[in-house]
């Protein structure tokens, strides 16, 4: 039965339609709405997504058979540095950026970012330094003559990115894109936090927040904290490679090592800075499609700000063949062990909210379901790489390779698919295709497991990473060509998700503002939303403000 | 959820109209300006300068943006209603009372008790691992060596009469080890021993040290290759047997603590006029 609750949070009804303006894309350059910029942010990522994917499936056809010439090693190694630089900079950051962007404001019942200049200002400066990176293969004056992009991998060690041994300019395109991102990402941070903390609309205490916002805003402080040694590390290296400092350089008194610290000690948070928005994601999925409030709502959160806390005392982890001494193995192999408690306390909550409940297949939460389990076998495989004697083995093997791809494509990009499929009609207010989206899950969850359950084995078996091509007869032949094959289903997949994008647009069905029957403040609002989000600023009770207005009699707040 | 009321609402509301923020083309110009100006560094000087003049250029036109007043622009509300409905209801098949929701656990331990628990139990398992130093090796230190090795991968070769030494550093990493770990099990009894209320004794003192022991028992070889290669399991298991049930008897011992579930009891059950039915029949189920 309906329960029909005329006391609406915004009367608004979205604006007619119309035929595109001249000025279309003045409007989109110039914009300062936190939404505009959220999708030029998602589309930008995409953009480079398919750049990361294209250069990821020419590695693979590399390596898909021994002794194989497809390209050159130097094309190979620019390839790989591109890849992981693409992917993490300016695929992973953006696209997760652009989401919170969309649905932060949304969801605290704002009507804007705190600083919509600067919020622009973020994106353009990351959008720049993307095309400044890939400029790189037109306009660099590198090593192997003029129009050459970075290879030096995306983490960049010391000694080889001196002058010395990589002369022109390459990495310099490397450290220069790298750090303008950075800039872009400290502003969109600082955003964030600031528009969280001081923007949520009457009643909605910090105890009252829904999740994703909470998980933005341990992953924008992480920003603050990761990316600023990155930043200076760049210019470091700037002035190494420029005016001949020191920094670096082995031979002059300097410390190779002490890139490796200043690397990791944002390359690892980075991690959680990509993987909290996904949590942040299944938060907001898991529950609606289980139709159960979230279970262990206060654990959650100190899960979440436990792990950012622990993830900033855990960066040696990937330094442990470097030869750490026993006291900082010891210290960072627990300090990683550790972090396990808090995952596995969002795991269980995860699953104790699934239990019992009256759970929805639709795709979104496929792909949530997707993430726990896949996310669940990272995090096992990073326990076995956390044990020091373990990584000493396996450390710059494929076996790593595999974990982190678990992770950033078996729980990031699952939960984001996830996250497009439950928010697209928000944003666009058509449904996506339910039929495409399970051919997208399926594929692309065939291709994944074909692809990193089997590259596990070749690094078990000894296969380096970063390595450019194999003899016959080491027994990693087939396993690569497995691994080959993967990546082809995982292209299929993309290819439905795409077509069901843009396909959905023009013939979806018409979603409404509320197609989920969901419980947080953005199913309030017209989709697409208005530019000002509410007319009337809204007023919450509980955590899930929707779930009072339809269930009066029952309402959440009698109970927090 | 409310909605606002009507004194309350400012004159933008009043006048139809919302103020937002200005569209403006200086943060993107001030950005672009930004990526030429060291684009220059990898290209050509003047790429730099272009880059300069468009960085000055925007920043002047941002201030102006801001000074003296804050450019906005009045966006229209085109108002309609929209019916926060669902196609669901509990009514239909939970009648409301005060059973309505499981309320559990209406009381917990404080984290202070699986501290003290932590504590205590780590202080109790030493004495087995005491015992089986001296029985065996005629020394105290030995267990805490072998413990402390997992950290010191030099030790590996070491003989058994070196373990069975003083090292500052072995009981140092020692103490650490153990008293971190723990503490750490000692939270987790604290958190999970309300869940198993009928047989503490049992959960606390022999299940769940035997699914520890059995975890490491497969992990150990990983973790700590120079434990796995000495330890001995007989005196593992009792030392975790201690631990537990000094840990769990401690947990036990301490006062529960209301959770915020107990907010949402009727004040009758609060006051403790009427007692918590649902709670009771859970228990007795």
């Amino acid at each position: 039965m309906a329960t029909p609750v005329l006391e609406a949070i915004d009367q608004t009804q979205a604006p007619p339609q119309g035929p595109p303006r001249p000025n279309v894309i003045y409007t989109w350059l110039t914009t300062v709405d936190h939404k505009k910029i959220g999708l030029m942010y998602i589309a930008y990522a995409l953009v480079f997504l398919l750049v990361g994917g294209v250069e990821a499936i020419l590695m693979r056809i590399q390596l898909a058979v021994p002794n194989n010439h497809f390209i050159s090693p130097q094309v190979f190694n620019q390839l790989f540095t591109m890849h992981g630089t693409t992917m993490v900079f300016f695929v992973g950051m953006p696209i997760l950026f652009g989401f919170g962007n969309y649905l932060v404001p949304l969801m605290i019942g704002a009507r804007d970012m705190a600083f919509p200049r600067l919020n622009a200002f973020s994106f353009w400066v990351s959008a720049f330094a993307g095309l400044l990176l890939y400029f790189s293969y037109f306009g660099a004056s590198g090593l192997y003559a003029a129009g050459s992009a970075p290879d030096v991998g995306w983490f960049a060690y010391a000694p080889l990115t001196a002058k010395v041994f990589s002369p022109g300019h390459s990495t310099d395109y490397w450290t220069l894109a790298v750090f303008l991102s950075g800039v872009g990402s400290i502003g969109t941070a600082l955003n964030i936090v600031t528009t969280i903390l001081c923007m949520r609309c009457k009643g909605m205490k910090m105890s009252r927040m829904p999740l994703l916002p909470w998980l933005y805003l341990v992953m924008a402080s992480l920003v603050f904290v990761a990316v600023s040694p990155l930043t200076a590390a760049q210019i470091m290296l700037t002035l190494d490679r420029y005016i001949g400092s020191h920094f670096f350089d082995t031979q002059a008194g300097g410390s190779a090592v002490l890139w490796m610290h200043f690397f990791w000690i944002f390359g690892h948070p980075e991690v959680y800075v990509l993987v909290l928005p996904a949590f942040a994601f299944v938060n907001e999925i898991v529950p609606v499609f289980s139709r159960k409030a979230m279970f262990g709502y206060p654990a959650m959160v100190a899960a979440s700000v436990s792990i950012g806390f622990i993830s900033l005392s855990v960066w040696a982890h990937h330094m442990f063949t470097v030869g750490l001494g026993a006291a900082g193995n010891t210290f960072f192999v627990f300090a990683t062990m550790v972090i396990s408690v808090p995952t596995g306390i969002k795991i269980f909550n995860w699953l104790a909210t699934i239990w019992g409940g009256k759970v929805i297949f639709a795709t979104p939460m496929m792909f949530c379901v997707g993430f726990l389990f896949q996310f669940l076998i990272a995090g096992l495989t990073g326990i076995m790489l956390s044990a020091a004697p373990f990584d000493w083995q396996l450390g710059n093997s494929y076996f790593v390779v595999a974990h982190f791809h678990y992770v950033l494509v078996g729980s990031i990009l699952f939960a984001i698919f996830g996250a497009f499929y439950y928010w697209y009609p928000k944003v666009t207010g058509k449904m996506m295709s339910e039929t495409l989206g399970k051919w997208h899950f399926w594929l692309f969850l065939i291709g994944f497991h074909l692809t990193f359950d089997f590259m596990h084995v070749p690094g078990l078996l000894g296969m380096p990473r970063r390595i450019y091509t194999y003899e016959a007869g080491r027994g990693w032949g087939g396993w690569n060509l497995i691994v080959g094959i993967g990546a082809i289903f995982q292209v299929a997949g993309l290819l439905f998700f795409v077509y069901n994008l843009v396909r959905s647009y023009y013939r979806g069905k018409e979603a409404g503002h509320d197609p989920w029957d969901a419980w947080t403040l953005e199913w309030a609002v017209p989709s697409p939303p208005p530019v000002y989000n509410f007319a009337i600023e809204p007023t919450v009770n509980s955590r899930r403000p929707l779930w009072d207005l339809k269930h009066p009699e029952d309402p959440d707040s009698d109970y927090e | 959820m409310e909605q606002e009321n009507p004194q309350d609402q400012s004159h933008e509301h009043r006048s139809d109209t919302i103020l937002l923020p200005a569209s403006t083309p200086w943060p993107m110009v001030f950005a672009l300006g930004l990526a030429l100006l060291i684009t220059g560094m990898v290209t050509h000087w003047v790429v730099s300068v272009l880059g300069l003049v468009l960085v000055l250029r925007s920043i002047f036109g941002w201030f102006f943006d801001m000074f003296p007043h804050e450019q906005h622009v009045a966006v229209p509300i085109q108002a309609g209603v929209i019916e926060i409905t669902s196609t669901r209801t509990t009514r239909s098949q939970l009648p409301v009372g005060v059973d309505h929701r499981k309320l559990l656990p209406i009381e917990t331990f404080s984290i202070t008790a699986g501290l003290k628990g932590g504590i205590i139990g780590g202080i109790a398992m030493i004495v087995p691992a005491a015992l089986f130093g001296l029985i065996r090796y005629h020394s105290v230190w030995y267990a805490v060596n072998l413990l402390a090795a997992g950290g010191f991968v030099h030790w590996a070769g070491e003989s058994d009469a070196f373990l069975a030494q003083f090292h500052l550093h072995g009981l140092l990493a020692a103490t650490a080890i153990h008293g971190l770990t723990s503490i750490l099990i000692g939270l987790l009894y604290g958190a999970m021993l309300p869940m198993f209320p009928r047989k503490p004794i049992l959960t606390a003192g022999f299940v769940a040290p035997l699914l520890w022991t059995g975890i490491l028992y497969s992990a150990l070889g990983v973790i700590s290759p120079i434990l796995n290669a000495r330890i001995d399991w007989l005196w593992f298991v009792i030392s975790q047997i201690a631990f537990g049930l000094v840990c769990g008897f401690v947990v036990n011992l301490q006062v529960k603590v209301r959770t915020p579930q107990f907010r949402a009891l009727p004040f009758s059950v609060r006051a403790g006029i009427h007692s918590d039915q649902s709670h009771k029949e859970d228990d007795s189920q």
